[in-house]
């Protein structure tokens, strides 16, 4: 039961990567994304499951990936709404949303004005 | 400027994201019992066969390893000079609508995807593997072999390709600090930012101090972008072949600093030895801006095999 498999001899020259350390982004970015693809009889699409696609994509994604999937889609997403407001249950989500959307806008606007006056000033 | 917005909220709306999954994450792995309970479901008992990778059939196979599912062992199926590792899996877990819901269950998925890797890990120690893709099940022996002898000569190819190289994953990370120190040493003897020093009014002291601000960060974007093209050309350079991957989020990963790369590597495995070197010397060479250079492996060569990277059927 306990037979170790033949160890190759490199295995002991590295830092290496001990199983159970490895962190999940490393194993999830390769075996959900990588590895050769070939049909099996149990149809699944990893692409298409949505919550996995989404929230995984999002945990080991860069902000080019997000910005390439769009940023506005999870808006309109039921159970992305949920997801976002977490525990405080029924959908402050939204709300939140909104706030943050708004704070940002305000923060671009407020770049904006002081660009131009910075503009202005040195000009 | 709209790029930079877009970037902020974009990572705004990920931070967000990322912390509800990862709570949830904690939360389900708090109040689900950790051990998977097969034997407490009504199970039908019906199986299908788990693929995990495909080796040359004279391969040294490792032996008396566990599958993804803890009940059943790893075994081998050969077919076409091919042999391919599999384990048996509950139908009423993996058949096609519990896996679906399944995958949803992050607590689920991490501990089937490390079983996977792990597998996997072993095969490449035991000799040239090609991974396949998370959740490739097939009904029977049978159909797995026809599978094998389809794809025979792809996987023929792909084996030919990996023989003897390894793939290894380097990460780069800085201290977002010492980047903005150097950054900023760097802006500092820009001209025509001190004029004007001479009594400012505040608002004029106000606006100065913003535009270098946004000097010294723009320096520090530029600095990171020339470090990690640096960095992942020198490492292209020693490698048959070289991927980037997207950087990863640190509550996940765990990681410290800014992941300015993160690359995979394919080295013949002669060269090893040498790309550690390369990896210690990368990590002296930018040793201001507090850069650590993340190297491990062997990996499973996920990100070399050829056709790898397209979508699934």
């Amino acid at each position: 039961m306990d037979e170790r498999l033949p160890r190759h001899s490199t295995a002991n020259r590295l830092p290496g990567r001990p199983t159970q350390n490895t962190n999940l982004a490393d194993i999830l970015e390769r075996v959900l994304d990588k590895g050769i693809v070939i049909a099996g009889d149990i149809q699944i699409n990893l692409l298409d499951i949505e919550l996995l696609t989404i929230k995984l994509r999002l945990l080991i994604a860069s902000v080019d990936r997000a910005r390439e999937m769009g940023i506005n889609w999870w808006e309109s997403d039921a159970s992305l709404q949920s997801l976002d407001s977490g525990e405080q249950g029924n959908g402050d989500g939204g709300h939140v949303q909104q706030l943050e959307r708004e704070n940002q806008e305000l923060r671009d606007r407020l770049d904006r004005l002081e660009q131009r006056l910075e503009e202005h000033t040195s000009g | 400027m709209l790029a930079r917005a877009e970037a902020e909220a974009v990572k705004v709306l990920r931070d967000a994201l990322v912390r509800a999954a990862i709570a949830e994450r904690a939360q389900s792995s708090e109040s689900a019992p950790v051990p998977p309970k097969p034997a407490t479901r009504p199970s039908s008992g019906a199986t299908a066969l788990w693929a995990y990778g495909v080796l040359a059939a004279d391969a040294d196979l490792p032996r008396s390893l566990t599958g993804v599912d803890p009940g059943h062992p790893v075994e081998a199926v050969s077919a076409g000079g091919l042999v391919a590792l599999v384990s048996r899996v509950p139908l009423d877990e993996f058949g096609a609508e519990p896996l679906r819901e399944n995958l949803n269950d992050l607590a689920w998925l991490e501990r089937v995807a490390r079983a996977h890797e792990s597998v996997l890990d072993q095969a490449v120690q035991a000799g040239t593997c090609v991974p396949l893709r998370l959740c490739t099940i097939y009904e029977s022996d049978e159909s797995l072999r026809a599978m094998l002898e389809r794809e025979a000569e792809s996987f023929a190819d792909a084996l030919g390709h990996l023989a003897g190289r390894e793939e290894w994953s380097v990460k780069l990370l800085v201290d977002a600090d010492a980047l903005t120190h150097e950054a900023r040493a760097q802006t500092e003897d820009i001209p025509g930012l001190e004029q004007g020093t001479e009594e400012p009014s505040e608002g004029g002291a106000y606006m100065l101090r913003r535009r270098v601000e946004r000097r010294v960060r723009e320096r520090a974007a530029q600095l990171a972008t020339e470090v990690a093209e640096s960095v992942h050309g020198r490492l292209d350079a020693h490698a048959v072949d070289a991927v980037t991957r997207p950087a990863q989020n640190p509550e996940l990963s765990g990681h410290d600093g800014d992941m300015l790369l993160n690359g995979a590597y394919l080295v013949e495995a002669d060269r090893v030895d040498a790309l550690h070197a390369l990896v210690a010397e990368l990590e002296r060479d930018y040793g201001a801006l507090g850069a650590r250079l993340e190297l491990t492996g062997p990996w499973p060569p996920y990100n070399f095999v050829p056709g790898g990277t397209g979508t699934a059927p």
